[in-house]
């Protein structure tokens, strides 16, 4: 260990450690622009000057970049004396000549009081401040050095081999995501010949990117990142590692495997929930084909602070100052209540739509049109959220959306997307031009239900909405025991029904394990093992799975415990050899003739 | 045959002695890069002609050697007698039957292409008499001209490997410790103890340890590393392979520049030699040593001649610098250990093992000793490779060794240390050239380049010169080097073209300043040396350029206007046919006019004029400068 004097107040750090870490750990501010945590100090932008001397060395002054000096023990830096500052100034000034129109230059020149530099700037300058960033992120971390930099003196700069498109380049996009200025995304184009798209995040609906690790939303359970196996450089080819260099408590494995878990548990509750609906399904609405036509999902995630946007609404297509959208369409029933997609109603659309109404009308200020078939506002205070709506001015049109579509009919559709429903409270149709437009899609079963409702073997619905054993006596429960089911998997259903429906759940299950014990029906299934000839017709039809064939004996065997004495195999056996209790062939054939008596 | 022990060696070279004394007459042609250029690949031709046509053996009676650069450039080609010492200058094809006939077979003295002194008027036909010649030691150009650079058994014949076979019977670190005693200093410009050097990169060695040559010679006008490497490559070799001893490495590299072929060529058969005979390899003379030796060559660039951009270079990276607060000697070539020196270093090493320390120490100075090589070139009569003590004055090698100014012009500046160095001017001339001297008057001893400038040498123009020589071979790594020489050169190019404001010096010392204060490597750093010292000592010159928009010598050519003074004008008539405008005017004997309008400046009436009559305009009075 050693201890340092930074600006007067002393630090402890490693013997050797880098001026500029130990600086960085304490929140001591250092100008740079070429360092990088990921990839080895260079010393090229010259910003991160400091001026040292040593008590034991009296008379010894020296100017190092703080991100290339050891640390010695007793050793004085100044990060930020006058000296330093004018020296810092004057060669942002020079870089200021090199870069007049970037920002990040201009920004930190600034910050240094050099507004204008008092050189000869550059004649067509371009981004590229030759940090060296992207050229030593490719070759030290991605091991690619499908870049360099080529020539010499003002006339280096970052090249690939010849000019050409590089074989060596995987498209990792390190060299784009390190560039501190746009230089790199630039130059990618150029000699790629396309941009680089990142990788879409899932969470964000694919409007904004992500990383290869990443959390895969801010609630994630648990709440730690995860590796991206198919995008991850590391994974793939060995190289990077860049995460692992950022991860001060060593928490990154990239030795980390998916793994099946095997758990014992008393009782099972499925909350698989929903998908939404694919709003490409419906082509007149133009969703994929028109950059602002949005699903609600896209606009919810836009609306949020934490996502892609920031809160904003913005157009997809327009950039400069006109980013908001000035008129907005909702269209509600997108995939619901509709005889070519679902005919079920989602039940959650028109509230969600009236919040999204609401909100973007508070965020813009935009003329908002909804297109309803009917309003349904059932519940605490949904109905008079919707008065408050149509007091704040929101417009409401009765009527299926037709078509929305960009063919200009009239004037003051320009560029804008044209609605095209019929108000059916007027009896006329309507073309209503919108800048963006909202569509309120549908949440149908997942697609998987079918896979998920054999393996718990559980019912279903034809719509593929998995079955309570009874909608009113039995709603979280299924037909087989131990099983309940929560939330959207069950039915479409807003938020507070499916916490409801949760607790039920849950409770449900409580209560199965909290006894300990399992009560089951007396009239289970047996076999008779003499008559049993083993042709396992019974093993197939036991719908509860109950029925198994024992090797050894070669007879079929009932577990008591899955049967619940619906008597198929009973039926089925050919030889007689499969009882149930309470119902034997004598039990049956005696009740039968008492009844004759009786008779 | 494969030498496996040193008394194998001894016995080589006694061979070598015996075979040379057999030997009646040698016949040295210089066949450096300078000599090769005006002709003696012809002459040596010739000579083999002549003497096979008259069918004179020259296996036995006579030798004809193709040597390294004598040093005498400026009087090339030169061809030397030995055992009569006679040096022959500006030899032709044609003289060589002469030559033959009078001097080589009856001794006679050709007084025609004896070197005529300019001072004392008569000729001198001893090599060693020569004033050139006759006021430098040479140490580490002891060879080069003597020996064929080729053969091995010519430089044991003078004593080669002497040093090995010392250091051999020695322990490493008493091998050091000689070194030591010597006070040899780093010649590559830093001046660095060289003792000390190799002692830090043994504290941290574990395992490997490489050794580098740098040959990479790149300041304009330089040229003794060449010489050194073309001419006496073995030496060079033989120091490192001392080095490997002293420092227990297995790998050296030298790194030779693409320019210098023949170096490369003479560098390659010597190592290839010194590996058949069991000099270079496994278990080097039967001691344990195993050391091998590879040649990387550079690309041309500058920088590369910085040692840790030229290990990156040698690594096969971008050859660019990197910072060096960790030393190279702890993590140099591929992070690890590393010795370099340059090869003026590495050739002095075999003699200071041979001869001792204490030799060694006794040229010199107290804190700079030995001997130092120098490439004498500019406006000065003999240009050439020079050796002089260390502590010599500027005076004694320019007027001594150098014959003085040419045409007897004014002497004005002398730049040493190449581009990173500074100019000296005529009130130092009697500075003592030593590490510590010249880099207090703000230049430095650099590699050995010695630029020599007289009146006729604009100070601005040759910092503007430096300035783009930099310009053009910064690395670009760090940013106040590259755009700060960017921006300096812009400052320089309004000086030049008579543009200057008052401003501008002020300017060109701030940014000198903070690239001396930010800079990454020596280069950068050292890159305003060229500026400052100008504008230290010729202060004035800046000032007129900016003010009176005049440029006193004569070179840029937007502030100057010729004219022909009546008074020193011999009506000669030379200047006229020259001028590309025609400018000059004049009858025979009336002093010529020269038509200002008409006149581009571009100088040729300057260099023709007999009796300098083409002057400069001086300034005019203050009350006609108009800004």
């Amino acid at each position: 260990m050693a201890e340092i004097i930074i600006n007067g107040k002393p630090y402890q750090c490693e013997e050797g450690e880098y001026i500029l870490k130990v600086c960085r750990r304490n929140n001591i501010p250092i100008p740079t622009l070429c360092h990088h945590e990921a990839v080895e100090p260079w010393g090229g932008c010259r910003l991160c000057i400091v001026e040292i001397t040593h008590p034991k060395w009296p008379g010894w002054k020296r100017t190092v970049t703080s991100c290339l000096y050891p640390a010695q023990d007793g050793l004085v830096v100044e990060t930020d004396s006058p000296e330093i500052r004018e020296t810092r100034a004057d060669l942002l000034d020079l870089l200021l000549a090199r870069c007049p129109n970037t920002d990040l230059v201009r920004k930190l020149a600034a910050e240094y009081g050099v507004t204008k530099t008092s050189y000869t700037p550059r004649e067509n300058p371009d981004d590229c401040i030759l940090c060296g960033l992207c050229t030593r992120v490719c070759g030290e971390l991605m091991g690619r050095a499908a870049i360099s930099t080529a020539s010499r003196g003002v006339q280096k700069m970052v090249a690939t081999p010849f000019m050409e498109s590089p074989e060596a380049c995987i498209s990792c996009g390190a060299c784009v995501f390190v560039c501190p200025t746009d230089a790199m995304a630039q130059k990618w184009k150029k000699h790629m010949g396309r941009e680089l798209k990142p990788i879409p995040s899932e969470f964000d609906q694919g409007m904004c990117g992500r990383p290869s690790i990443y959390t895969p939303f801010p609630q994630a359970v648990p709440n730690v990142p995860i590796i991206d196996k198919e995008s991850c450089v590391k994974l793939l080819t060995g190289d990077c590692g860049a995460c692992e260099i950022f991860c001060e408590p060593k928490a990154i494995n990239y030795d980390a495997v998916d793994t099946i878990e095997e758990v014992n548990v008393g009782a099972i509750i499925l909350a698989t929930g929903f998908k939404i609906f694919d709003a490409r399904r419906i082509p007149q609405y133009g969703y994929g084909r028109y950059p602002n036509v949005f699903t609600s999902l896209e606009i919810e995630r836009m609306i949020n602070a934490s996502g892609p946007t920031g809160g904003e609404i913005k157009l997809r297509n327009a950039d400069g100052i006109e980013k908001r959208p000035k008129s907005v369409g909702i269209v509600h029933c997108v995939g619901s209540r509709d005889d070519k997609t679902h005919k079920w109603c989602s039940r959650v659309c028109c509230m969600y739509s009236l919040k999204l109404a609401h909100l973007i009308k508070e965020r813009t200020g935009a003329d908002i049109y909804n297109f309803y078939i009917d309003m349904r506002t059932p519940g605490k205070s949904y109905e008079e959220f919707y008065e408050k709506l149509l007091k704040e001015g929101v417009h409401f049109i009765r009527g299926r959306a037709a078509e929305i579509t960009d063919a200009t009919l009239a004037e003051g559709e320009e560029g804008k997307l044209v609605i095209r429903a019929e108000d059916t409270l007027v009896g006329a149709v309507c073309r209503i031009p919108v800048d963006m437009v909202v569509l309120s899609v549908a949440m149908e079963p997942q697609t998987d239900t079918d896979d998920v409702r054999r393996v718990f073997n559980i019912g279903c619905s034809t719509e593929g909405w998995f079955l309570e054993r009874h909608p009113k006596l039995a709603p979280v429960s299924t037909f087989t025991d131990g099983i309940f089911i929560a939330g959207a998997c069950q039915g479409p259903k807003d938020i507070p029904d499916t916490v409801a429906q949760a607790g039920a759940a849950a409770a449900e299950a409580m209560a199965l394990i909290d006894k300990g014990y399992v009560q089951l029906e007396p009239n289970t299934a047996f076999i008779t093992e003499e008559l049993c000839s083993g042709c396992k017709t019974c093993v197939g039809l036991c719908p509860y799975t109950a029925i198994t064939y024992d090797m050894e004996k070669l007879r079929a065997a009932v577990n008591e415990a899955l049967c619940k004495g619906c008597g198929t195999c009973v039926a089925a056996c050919p030889s007689g050899a499969a009882q149930q209790h309470l119902f034997t062939d004598s039990e049956v054939f005696q009740e039968i003739e008492g009844v004759i008596d009786y008779v | 045959m494969r030498l496996t022990s040193i008394e194998d060696l001894e016995r080589r070279r006694s061979e070598a002695i015996a075979a040379k004394d057999k030997v009646e007459q040698v016949i040295l042609v210089c066949c450096g890069t300078g000599c090769l250029a005006s002709g003696s690949g012809e002459v040596a031709q010739a000579f083999r002609d002549e003497l096979a046509k008259r069918g004179i053996d020259m296996e036995v009676r006579l030798h004809l050697k193709t040597t390294g650069c004598h040093g005498f450039c400026e009087r090339g080609p030169i061809v030397t007698f030995v055992p009569s010492g006679v040096l022959y200058q500006k030899v032709q094809p044609k003289h060589v039957p002469e030559i033959v006939e009078k001097t080589v077979l009856a001794g006679e003295i050709i007084k025609k292409l004896t070197y005529k002194d300019p001072k004392e008027k008569k000729n001198i036909s001893q090599y060693n008499e020569i004033p050139f010649y006759a006021l430098q030691t040479r140490i580490a150009l002891r060879n080069i001209g003597q020996t064929d650079p080729q053969s091995l058994n010519d430089y044991l014949a003078r004593g080669g490997f002497k040093g090995l076979e010392k250091a051999l019977r020695m322990k490493p670190g008493d091998v050091i410790n000689e070194v030591e005693k010597s006070g040899l200093r780093g010649r590559g410009g830093g001046g660095f103890p060289t003792a000390r050097k190799w002692r830090s990169a043994l504290k941290v060695k574990k395992d490997k340890l490489y050794i580098i040559a740098n040959g990479d010679e790149g300041d304009p006008g330089a040229f003794m590393d060449r010489s050194i490497m073309e001419g006496d490559p073995y030496d060079v070799l033989e120091g490192m392979i001392i080095g490997a001893w002293a420092l227990g490495s297995d790998e050296g590299h030298i790194y030779v520049r693409q320019e210098y072929p023949l170096a490369v060529v003479n560098l390659q058969h010597a190592i290839k030699t010194l590996r058949d005979d069991g000099l270079l390899g496994k278990n080097i003379l039967g001691s344990g040593l195993n050391f091998d030796i590879h040649i990387s060559r550079g690309g041309g660039a500058f920088v590369c001649g910085e040692s840790s951009a030229l290990m990156m270079s040698v690594a096969g990276k971008v050859g660019e610098p990197r910072a060096k607060y960790i030393h190279s000697t702890e993590r140099g070539l591929n992070d690890l250990p590393t010795v370099l020196n340059n090869v003026e270093t590495w050739v002095n090493v075999p003699i200071i093992i041979e001869k001792g320390g204490d030799w060694f120490a006794s040229y010199g100075t107290a804190k700079s000793k030995g001997t130092k090589a120098f490439a004498l070139v500019g406006r000065v009569n003999n240009t050439g490779l020079v050796e002089v003590p260390m502590g010599i004055s500027l005076r004694e090698l320019i007027y001594g060794i150098g014959g003085g100014m040419q045409r007897d012009r004014e002497f004005k500046a002398v730049q040493t240390g190449g581009p990173s160095g500074g100019c000296i001017p005529a009130e130092l001339l009697d500075l003592p050239v030593d590490f510590e001297s010249l880099t207090e008057k703000g230049s430095m001893m650099g590699s050995g380049g010695m630029i020599v400038m007289d009146s006729r040498t604009c100070m601005v123009d040759i910092a503007r010169y430096f300035l783009n020589f930099l310009l053009e071979e910064s690395c670009g790594k760090c940013m106040p080097c590259r755009e700060g020489l960017l921006q300096l050169k812009a400052v320089y190019d309004r000086l030049v073209e008579g543009a200057g404001v008052e401003g501008d010096i002020p300017k060109i010392e701030r940014l000198s300043k903070t690239m001396q204060d930010s800079c990454l490597c020596a280069l950068g750093t050292s890159a305003p040396n060229p500026v400052l010292s100008t504008l230290n000592f010729f202060r004035d010159e800046y000032l007129e350029h900016i003010r009176d928009k005049r440029c006193r010598a004569g070179v840029c050519k937007a502030l100057t206007k010729l004219y022909i003074d009546p008074q020193a004008c011999i009506a000669c008539g030379k200047c006229i046919p020259g001028c590309p405008t025609d400018a000059i005017t004049g009858a025979k004997k009336t002093p010529h006019v020269i038509d200002k309008p008409k006149c581009i400046v571009c100088g040729s009436c300057v260099e023709v004029c007999p009796t300098d009559a083409v002057r400069v305009e001086p300034a005019r009075k203050p009350a006609e400068v108009t800004r």
